[in-house]
Order: C-alpha cells, then sequence, then structure tokens
C-alpha cells in the first residue's frame, strides 16, 4: 500500500491562543514494501505524522492517500468510512502498553481481528500465532494482561496490531524502555514482517536502530520534513546538519577507512559484516 | 472532545480575569440570587431577567469568553429544554387562564410556554456566568478561594486544607485525565473500535475498553503521586504559605458593589412588587441601566490602558 502525503498541514487548537501548527507543508511518498524510519527531535511532530496515516487526525490543509482511501482536509474528496483503512494501516503507539483491557492476554490480542470481522475462533488463532512471534509463550495466553511486566504488556500490545494483518504496521517508539536483547529480538520480529512483505514505520530516536534496519529514513524538524532518503546518504554527510547522534557503526567505519579500508555501505548492517570485509581484505580466510 | 473541556481556564489578560478568585465567586453567588429572584408579573420577570442577560453577555464580552461555546452549551441543553417544555405543557401551571393555541383537546397555555422560558433563560444565565467564572480564572486559584472561604471551618477542626488539597488535585487532573482519554480512544479505534457508532452491544464494548484503561492509568497515577508527595516530605498539617497571595484591589471592591448593587435592586424591585405602571420605575431602570453601561464602558477604558503599557 502507498502512501503519499499532498502538501499536509496540520494544526493543533482552532483559535490563537491555542493553536500550534504542528505539521507543515508536508509532502512525501513512504514507498510500498519499504522499511521507514522517521527520526526528529522531541516535539518535531512524528507522532502527528503517523496519526495521519490512519485517520486517526484529518489535516487542516492538503490531502493524505493510503491505497485506494483519501483522507482529506476536504470533506468531499475524503473517503466516506475510514474504518477499513485501520485495518490496513495499523498503528502500535507510543505508550502502547496502557490500551490493555481484556480478561487476558489472548482475548486482548484478538480483539483487534474481531473487530474486523474475523471469527472469533479464527482471531484467537491469529492472537496465539502473533503473540507467538513476539515472544510471548503459552503460559501467558490465560493471564490477566494487567499482571505482565512493562515490556511484556508492550508486546502483547504490538501482537494486538499484527493479529489485524495490516499492511503496513506503524510503530511509535516500539523499543524505548526494553532491554539490549529485547530491542533486538523487537527489530528483528520487524525485519521479518519486512521480508515478509509488510511496509514497516518505525518512530525512533536511536540511529543505530536506523542504521541496522531502515531501508528509508525520514527526518522532520518543528513540523517539516527535513530530509527524506537513504540512512547512508544521510550518516554519510549531513548528520550534523540536523543535529542527529552518528550511529555506532559510521563511526567505526570511519575509523577504519582512516586506517585503508574499503567498504560497500549498501553491503554493511551489522558488526558481523565488518569483521567478514575485514577478514577478506586482509586476505585471510573467512571470519570464523 | 471540545466539547467536554468548555468552560476550560483560558489565559487572557482582562478586568475579569484580573479580580480577586473571592470576589468572583462572592459575585457569582450574589448574581445568581438576582438571577433566581421571582416577580409577580410575566412582563416583570422578563425585563430583568433580559437586562442581566444583557449584562452577563457584556461580562462575557469583556472577559472575552467565546459566544461559540456559550451556545455549544445551549445545544448541549436541547433535551432538557424539550423535556421541561413538554412537563410544562402537560402539567397545567396553576393560574394559568390566557391558552395560546389548542392541538386537538389539548389547550396550551401561554403560562406554560412562559414558565419554560423562564427556567431555560435563568438555567442559561447560571451556565454562562460559572463559564465566565471557570474560564477566567485558574483552577488553582478558585480552590484557594475556597480555601479562604472555609476558613471559619477550622474552629470546628473541619479538615479545610485537606480539602482544598484535594479539590485543587482533582481539578489538576481533569486536563490530563482529556488527554488519557483521547489517546486511549485513539489507541482503540486503531484497532478498530468505532465510539461514534454501531450496536448497543459494540458500543457497550468500546466503553469498556476506554475505561478500564482509564482506570488502571489513573490509579497508577494517583499511587505515584501519593509517593512522590510523601517523598518530598508532605505534611497536610503542616502550616504553608502559598507562592501567589491573594489581596483584594479596588476594582474587586467595584465588581463586588456592582454585584451587590444588582442583587439589591432585583430584590427590591420584587419585594415592592414593582411593575412597568409603578411610578418612576422607567426612569429608575434607564438610570441604573445607563450606571451599569457607564462602569463597564470604564472598565473596557481601563482594559485598553493596560494593553498599551
Ligand atoms: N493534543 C494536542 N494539543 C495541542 N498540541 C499538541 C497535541 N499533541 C501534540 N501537540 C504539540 O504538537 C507538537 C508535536 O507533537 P508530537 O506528539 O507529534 O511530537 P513527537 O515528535 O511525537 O515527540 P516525541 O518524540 O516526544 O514523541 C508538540 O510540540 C506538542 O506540544
Ligand atoms: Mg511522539
Amino acid at each position: 500500500m502507498k502512501l503519499k502525503f499532498n502538501h499536509v498541514d496540520f494544526y493543533y487548537g482552532d483559535k490563537a491562543p491555542n493553536l500550534f501548527e504542528a505539521l507543515n507543508d508536508i509532502d512525501c511518498e513512504i514507498k510500498e514494501k519499504s522499511f521507514t524510519c522517521i527520526v526528529g527531535h522531541t516535539g518535531c511532530g512524528k507522532s502527528t505524522f503517523i496519526q495521519q496515516l490512519n485517520g486517526l487526525l484529518i489535516p487542516t490543509k492538503g490531502s493524505v492517500f493510503a491505497g485506494d482511501f483519501v483522507v482529506s482536509s476536504n470533506k468531499k474528496e475524503r473517503t466516506k468510512k475510514l474504518r477499513p483503512l485501520r485495518q490496513k494501516v495499523g498503528i502500535v503507539f507510543q505508550f502502547s502498553e496502557y490500551q490493555l483491557f481484556e480478561n487476558s492476554v489472548e482475548e486482548d490480542v484478538a480483539f483487534g481481528p474481531t473487530n474486523f470481522g474475523v471469527k472469533k475462533e479464527d482471531a484467537l488463532k491469529l492472537a496465539h500465532e502473533n503473540l507467538l512471534k513476539v515472544g510471548i509463550d503459552e503460559s501467558f495466553f490465560k493471564k490477566s494482561p494487567f499482571e505482565l511486566s512493562g515490556g511484556e504488556r508492550r508486546r502483547v500490545a504490538i501482537a494486538g496490531i499484527m493479529a489485524m494483518q495490516p499492511e503496513v504496521i506503524v510503530l511509535d517508539e516500539p523499543t524505548v524502555g526494553l532491554d539490549p536483547r529485547g530491542v533486538k529480538e523487537m527489530m528483528t520480529l520487524f525485519k521479518e514482517l519486512h521480508d515478509n512483505g509488510t511496509t514497516i514505520i518505525v518512530v525512533t530516536h536511536d540511529m543505530n536502530l536506523v542504521y541496522g534496519y531502515a531501508t528509508d529514513v525520514i527526518v522532520m524538524d518543528h513540523g517539516k520534513i527535513v530530509y527524506q532518503g537513504t540512512p547512508n546518504e544521510l550518516f554519510d554527510k549531513s548528520v550534523d546538519e540536523y543535529s542527529l547522534e552518528t550511529p555506532l557503526m559510521t563511526h567505526l567505519i570511519q575509523e577504519l577507512k582512516q586506517k585503508g579500508y574499503k567498504f560497500d555501505l549498501q553491503q554493511i548492517k551489522s558488526l558481523d559484516d565488518i569483521v567478514d570485509v575485514i577478514a577478506k581484505q586482509k586476505g585471510g580466510a573467512k571470519n570464523e | 472532545m471540545s466539547s467536554i473541556t468548555l468552560g476550560r481556564y483560558t489565559p487572557r489578560d482582562t478586568f475579569i480575569h484580573r479580580l480577586d478568585p473571592r470576589i468572583k465567586i462572592l459575585s457569582l453567588i450574589l448574581l445568581m440570587v438576582a438571577i433566581f429572584i421571582s416577580y409577580s408579573t410575566w412582563e416583570m420577570t422578563f425585563i430583568i431577567g433580559g437586562i442581566l442577560l444583557v449584562f452577563i453577555f457584556l461580562l462575557a464580552a469583556i472577559s472575552k469568553t467565546s459566544f461559540k461555546s456559550l451556545f455549544k452549551s445551549l445545544r448541549a441543553m436541547w433535551f432538557l429544554i424539550i423535556f421541561l417544555l413538554l412537563i410544562n405543557i402537560l402539567v397545567k401551571p396553576r393560574n394559568a387562564v390566557n391558552i395560546a393555541f389548542s392541538i386537538g383537546s389539548l389547550d396550551i397555555y401561554w403560562e406554560s410556554i412562559f414558565q419554560s422560558l423562564k427556567i431555560i433563560l435563568r438555567l442559561f444565565l447560571m451556565i454562562t456566568l460559572t463559564m465566565i467564572l471557570t474560564t477566567s480564572t485558574k483552577p488553582l486559584d478558585l480552590t484557594y478561594a475556597l480555601e479562604w472561604f472555609m476558613k471559619p471551618l477550622k474552629l470546628i477542626r473541619f479538615p479545610t486544607h485537606e480539602v482544598a488539597m484535594t479539590i485543587s488535585i482533582a481539578l489538576r487532573f481533569i486536563p490530563t485525565l482529556l488527554i488519557e482519554v483521547e489517546r486511549i480512544m485513539k489507541a482503540q479505534t486503531s484497532r478498530g473500535v468505532d465510539f461514534k457508532h454501531g450496536k448497543i452491544s459494540s458500543r457497550f464494548k468500546a466503553i469498556i475498553s476506554l475505561i478500564v484503561p482509564l482506570f488502571i492509568s489513573s490509579f497508577q497515577r494517583a499511587e505515584e503521586l501519593a509517593d512522590s508527595m510523601e517523598a518530598r516530605g508532605y505534611n497536610p498539617k503542616a502550616k504553608r504559605t502559598t507562592y501567589h497571595k491573594l489581596h483584594f484591589a479596588w476594582n474587586d471592591l467595584f465588581a463586588l458593589l456592582l454585584c451587590t448593587i444588582f442583587m439589591a435592586a432585583t430584590i427590591v424591585f420584587s419585594a415592592m412588587d414593582f411593575t412597568i405602571k409603578t411610578p418612576l420605575f422607567v426612569p429608575w431602570l434607564i438610570i441604573g441601566i445607563c450606571g451599569v453601561l457607564f462602569y463597564l464602558f470604564g472598565i473596557g477604558a481601563e482594559n485598553a490602558r493596560r494593553h498599551k503599557k
């Protein structure tokens, strides 16, 4: 599903003292089946941006096109029923751990699919599948969601969106507060979903994740898009311009380049890749 | 969403915003008395009602309360209005004699219509006044004022400070809760919940999906707040001072005086059974209105002067 923003402005509040211009002339396209990361400083409008994607917020000016759906400031052009769009574009919110309410974990995950007309048994089946994917095993299925830890609840919330089988999954800072292994597990999961053809959009502050997983990156500042392109280009030259953190990998590669090694940035996503390259260029055997 | 936030404090710098909150509460009470005084004839009821309406609208204009939100509150009352009309039409008022018109065998009296109009007018005036108070006064200032009014109760060991603290915390958390409601509604909407349409059963489920997380997070928040207050050594029994000291000024005196005169005038009109035909009623009324207008222009001028500064 292609997502396209056509000169979108969004204001919070409607009168002068409360009016706040949260998005300013957003004009961009998020490619189908891409893994797009959205970065930018706190309060720059990332969460506002993603809420335009499934019609939770309606643009004040301009339109958003999501597949066949049109979310436009103009009532006449807007798609009448936006609910089906919410099945196609699933959003996992910041602090998603606070949205659970059912008696058991499995029922909570099944809640989304049943809302979109999946039969109860099928929904439970979907719930089980997706809970296992996010690393919640059978022993948790019948537990109350309120007995889980924060990180576990987050995983359940993510499973709740995945169970709706959306074409686009949007995650707002999904890895905040997880331990390093949890972060890796989650990101690997999103990568798997991406490999299976789902468009993934992740809002994050962690440039290392952007480096390791994203195919596209959008940098926002004060409600505007200031950069859109590939992570490699971004980290190669213009990081300082947007006062973003440089990923550790970029640092490492730059140091190694000075020592005379050569890298094809397209190929290098993790530490293992670097080790491979070094091993190759030293003429030694392949890394063990 | 915005319908819930009706009457929320909007920071502005107007004469009414600057009044002492205690004076504002007192004035509110005085004007409420004026609103609820009844007169022997319908003409008087509506003349005085009309004057009060104009006066209160002027106050709303001075305090820059949005008229749109005032009428929104009226729109929110439509159910009540219809209900009142029906009750008053079906239950014949005691001294009803003038038939306005009849539907079939049902006679509809002017008195029924007037009676409902009177109640609606009073309700509307009351709501408008309260909205002027709440949009022009910080919730925290209101609680300080309430605490001040409760001071005498300290003599009988009434925990005034604790009550005021509880009220101020409750007021403080209303916007936070509204934000929370919005957040949870968005999250559940993304999971396919439809809060606006649907069958009763699915609506019920929708409400549950909102209420449960809301309760959980509220309790969590309450607990955290209590802990953090304790961690900082909060002691409800301790004597405390406030950051902003309340003090009366000349404009407070003026406002109080004006409202007192208003109330006194209505009481006099009612008690002495004034009617339009009473000698000198009209001249006095005109002089009174001119006085009030003069006063309000004074306020406007003062506002303009302050603005320039
Ligand atoms: N409901 C609202 N009403 C008014 N202003 C809002 C509202 N929600 C957000 N804003 C404002 O809009 C701006 C963008 O908010 P947004 O939540 O999109 O930021 P963000 O980029 O997601 O930040 P973070 O990284 O902290 O999550 C902020 O300055 C915020 O103050
Ligand atoms: Mg955000």
